[in-house]
């Protein structure tokens, strides 16, 4: 492969663009930084700068319009990366441009995480598609580290290996191979349990269903405030992508909520609309923070009140608190009632979603895969994580009461040996009280 | 003769972590390390005879004292396990090492627990800053002063500016070595953070004075972290070797100490040290007492150090205290590439408390688990080929404290 030292960002501008400017740079890469005009670009550059929390940083990239600068830096480049909008007429446009210019061993990068890489690759001549591939990076990139490499079935398979392990080695990213199937790994699995909480907080409520699958289930964040924080719109695209173009054991958990829908169409499309909100509407009232809760039969917003505790999550986060997971999680497990049964359903679910999406055909090869990126793309604890925690022989009890499909990897598991076998993670970090 | 004392290993918990945010109580993190600890090594819970633990300021950080107690909440067969906590500031876990050590040494117990632990996380930089303070002389050197412990370093800085002459480019460098080092220790808090030489020596709005000479970039870390080892007499480490199935011979030991403590206001200790050619005479004095202990001959005899670096000045000053160069001359073993990776001397490989990170009561603890890493030849992409001895230095307070280890086999 081809040594990366120069690299060109597309779309420059964007979070994810600026954010991805700053990874190849922080790992020394001379990065040009391009937008429609170089006053955008150069917005991107401070932004980048923020994010590094250096001003010399900047020393390491140039700024440039694609009008006039295109052609010139991608003909000098060992990476062409982009992140322009996610639609795919924009992205062929450019790629057309690209697949003219470029050095004849170049790889070309999307960061994409909603369109197809096959039909991506399709744009370019052969030399192009040869050497395209999505690196799907997680925003912001400088501090999540989870990353998947995508290569499409014409990618030359001798690039992916030093990929990954250049991505690993020099720029600190916790690399996970997937296929080209929609949303690929870790929006596949993740937005599937986001989705399957906004549907069950129809009935069960927005902010009940956020509690009940809260940080003691394993993930730094509520899923709905999850769901605000990554835009309404976003998570639409994502879902809606996946029901389309996949057939699963889970396709209805797909299925958009009407509410969310109409949310949408209102403007509420969670954080970056604050005025209107999304599941949450933040508010300050007399100095003070504020929320407002969606309900979603009456799309009306209420004032925060706080949820009426329930004995068995109070005692699983007490358990948290002092590290003490194993028997938390037996609480979790044994606990009776309606929100234990919901919230069972839903991480079970998410147990057996993830396992099921490695192996042939699948999305991803290893369970360590879909592992990597819901640890450390999602912040969520792994679904092996989850399972050593519970122990295996428990967790496909727990799979089967759901009624759901015991993944491969756990029924094989060899006994007495931990499936997560990641080294120096500390798994207490998933399990927030 | 005293027994000698064996090192059987432990455990750090990633120091990237903000406990808080996961809304954990200390506990979480000493029991973290105590089971992470037991895990690595394969010992067993019931087998342990006594537990210290090296804690600074957990009344200030957490409201809560009486941090021994919390072991025997570690694990159910250390109900009854005789424990106690030790502060020394920034040395609190060298000073849990040594008396956990002591014990050993005098005959009473075979097996003993070390745990350091700091939670940092829980108040906002200043308040934390402030309860820093408390390592110094408060009254005199920290009430009402915003961030008081950089200014004391940064006049440590000054002095070797008056008496030797000191160019700001060198602490840079040390700054810049200890980020890079941390970049392969997996358990590094700025494992995944933006620092470069340009960068440390930058003075800008990213880059700022946090008082005197000292910048963003000559600091450590407010970090969250524990570590747990476990010291072993001969006759705990020769049960271990045979259970495990290695030689006895092949377990390091502890084979020198030194420990010492100046007077606590730092114009206290330069009005002392004036006319010596150390600085800090009672920190050389540690080391040399360590040295001696160990039967080495100076610093020839050691392949690397994991030193205190809480701020770029006083690594700086272990340069030439540890006798890496003449006093006054450490920028010539910055300049000359001893103290990298791949150095005649690397200093910190681990990334230091610059880079790896710095819970406070942790420190002396994570110095003696990177020692025990290295020469076992297990540190990983950090590891120093073919160490065999390493020297820590663990210093509480202005260069008050000081504690040293020498490791090996």
């Amino acid at each position: 492969m081809r040594e990366i030292r120069k690299v060109v960002v597309l779309g420059a501008n964007g979070t994810m663009g600026a954010g991805s400017a700053e990874v190849f740079a922080a790992g020394g890469c001379e990065v040009m930084l391009l937008a429609r005009d170089a006053a955008k670009a150069q917005a991107g550059l401070e932004s980048a700068q923020g994010m590094a929390k250096s001003a010399t940083i900047g020393s390491l990239m140039k700024v440039g319009s694609y009008d006039a600068d295109l052609e010139k830096s991608v003909a000098e480049a060992d990476l062409i990366f982009e992140a322009l909008a996610e639609d795919l007429a924009i992205k062929k446009e450019f790629f057309g441009r690209v697949t003219k210019v470029r050095q004849p061993d170049s790889i070309v990068a999307t960061v994409s995480s909603g369109l197809s890489i096959t039909d991506m690759a399709a744009v370019g001549d052969a030399s192009f598609a040869k050497h395209f591939l999505g690196i799907h990076l997680f925003n912001p990139p400088n501090v999540i580290v989870g990353t998947e490499v995508i290569p499409h079935a014409g990618t030359d398979p001798k690039l992916v290996e030093p990929i990954v392990d250049m991505l690993e080695k020099r720029f600190g990213r916790v690399v996970t191979v997937c296929r080209d199937l929609p949303a690929f790994a870790g929006n596949r699995v993740g937005f599937k349990v986001l989705n399957e909480v906004a549907q069950l907080a129809e009935e069960h409520g927005v902010a009940f269903m956020d509690y009940v699958v809260g940080p003691y289930t394993g993930r730094a964040m509520p899923p709905l405030s999850t769901v605000d924080l990554v835009g309404l719109d976003v998570h639409k695209a994502i879902v809606d992508n996946v029901y389309e173009n996949t057939k699963d054991e889970a396709h209805d958990k797909f299925a958009l909520p009407a509410y969310v829908n109409k949310l949408i169409a209102a403007g509420h499309l969670g954080n970056k609309t604050a005025a209107k909100g999304g599941f949450y509407r933040r508010a300050k009232e007399d100095g003070k923070n504020v929320r407002y809760v969606l309900d979603p039969k009456s799309g009306e917003y209420t004032r925060e009140t706080p949820v009426a505790p329930v004995p068995f999550i109070e005692e699983t986060c007490k358990l948290h608190r002092v590290g003490r997971y194993r028997e938390a999680m037996k609480i979790f497990v044994e606990a009776k009632g309606r929100e234990a049964d919901l919230a069972r359903k839903v991480i079970f679910g998410y147990v057996s979603y993830a396992l099921n999406r490695v192996g042939d055909g699948e999305v991803v090869r290893e369970p360590r895969d879909v592992d990597r990126i819901m640890g450390f793309g999602f912040n969520w604890a792994p679904p092996t994580v989850l399972a050593d925690v519970i122990g295996i022989k428990e967790t496909i009890a727990q799979i089967e009461k759901c009624g759901l499909e015991v993944p491969a990897v756990l029924a094989k598991a060899p006994a007495g040996q931990p499936l997560f076998r990641e080294a120096n993670v500390n798994i207490g970090r998933f399990f927030s009280a | 003769m005293a027994q000698p004392v064996y090192v059987l290993g432990g455990y750090q918990t990633d120091f990237a972590r903000n406990w808080t945010k996961e809304n954990k109580h200390i506990m979480a993190m000493i029991r973290e390390g105590v089971v992470g600890g037991l895990e690595a090594t394969g010992i067993d819970a019931k087998d342990v005879e006594v537990g210290h633990v090296g804690n600074f300021a957990a009344e200030l950080y957490s409201m809560q004292g009486h941090l021994g107690a919390f072991l025997v909440d570690a694990d159910p067969a250390f109900s009854g396990l005789p424990t106690a906590r030790h502060e020394a500031a920034c040395a609190s876990g060298s000073i849990a090492l040594l008396a956990a050590s002591a014990e050993i040494e005098a005959g009473r117990y075979d097996l003993a627990m070390v745990v350091g632990v700091e939670q940092m996380k829980t108040v906002d930089p200043k308040t934390g800053g402030d309860y820093l303070g408390t390592a110094a002389w408060y009254e005199r050197e920290a009430e009402g002063v915003e961030f008081p412990f950089p200014k004391l370093f940064g006049r440590l800085g000054d002095e070797y500016d008056k008496r030797f002459g000191l160019k700001d480019e060198h602490l840079a460098h040390i700054s810049a070595v200890n980020y890079s080092n941390a970049k392969r220790n997996p358990l590094a808090q700025t494992r995944s953070w933006y620092m470069t030489e340009d960068h440390a020596n930058a003075n800008d709005k990213f880059n700022s004075i946090i008082g005197g000479r000292i910048k963003i970039s000559d600091c450590s870390q407010v970090t969250d972290g524990s570590v747990a080892i476990f010291l072993a007499s001969e006759k705990g480490a020769a049960a271990y070797a045979k259970r495990r199935g290695i030689e006895l011979s092949k377990l390091p030991k502890i084979l020198g100490w030194g420990h010492r403590t100046a007077p606590i206001e730092f114009t206290t200790k330069v009005a002392e040290s004036k006319d010596n050619p150390y600085v800090l005479p009672h920190t050389r004095r540690a080391i040399l007492d360590a040295f001696e202990r160990a039967g080495l001959s100076g610093v020839q005899d050691v392949d690397a150090i994991e030193t205190h670096d809480c701020f770029t000045t006083s690594e700086y000053m272990a340069i030439d205290h540890f006798g890496l160069t003449k006093p006054g001359e450490s920028w010539k073993a910055i300049e000359d590439g001893t103290i990298e990776l791949g150095g005649r001397t690397p200093i910190n490989p681990s990334g230091g408390l610059i880079g790896a990170g710095h819970p406070v009561g942790a420190t002396g603890c994570r110095q003696l688990l990177d020692a025990y890493k290295q020469v076992t030849a297990s540190a990983g992409e950090y590891q120093v080929e073919g160490a065999r001895k390493i020297a820590t230095l663990n210093i509480g307070g202005s260069g008050t404290t000081s504690c040293c280890f020498v490791v090996g086999n």
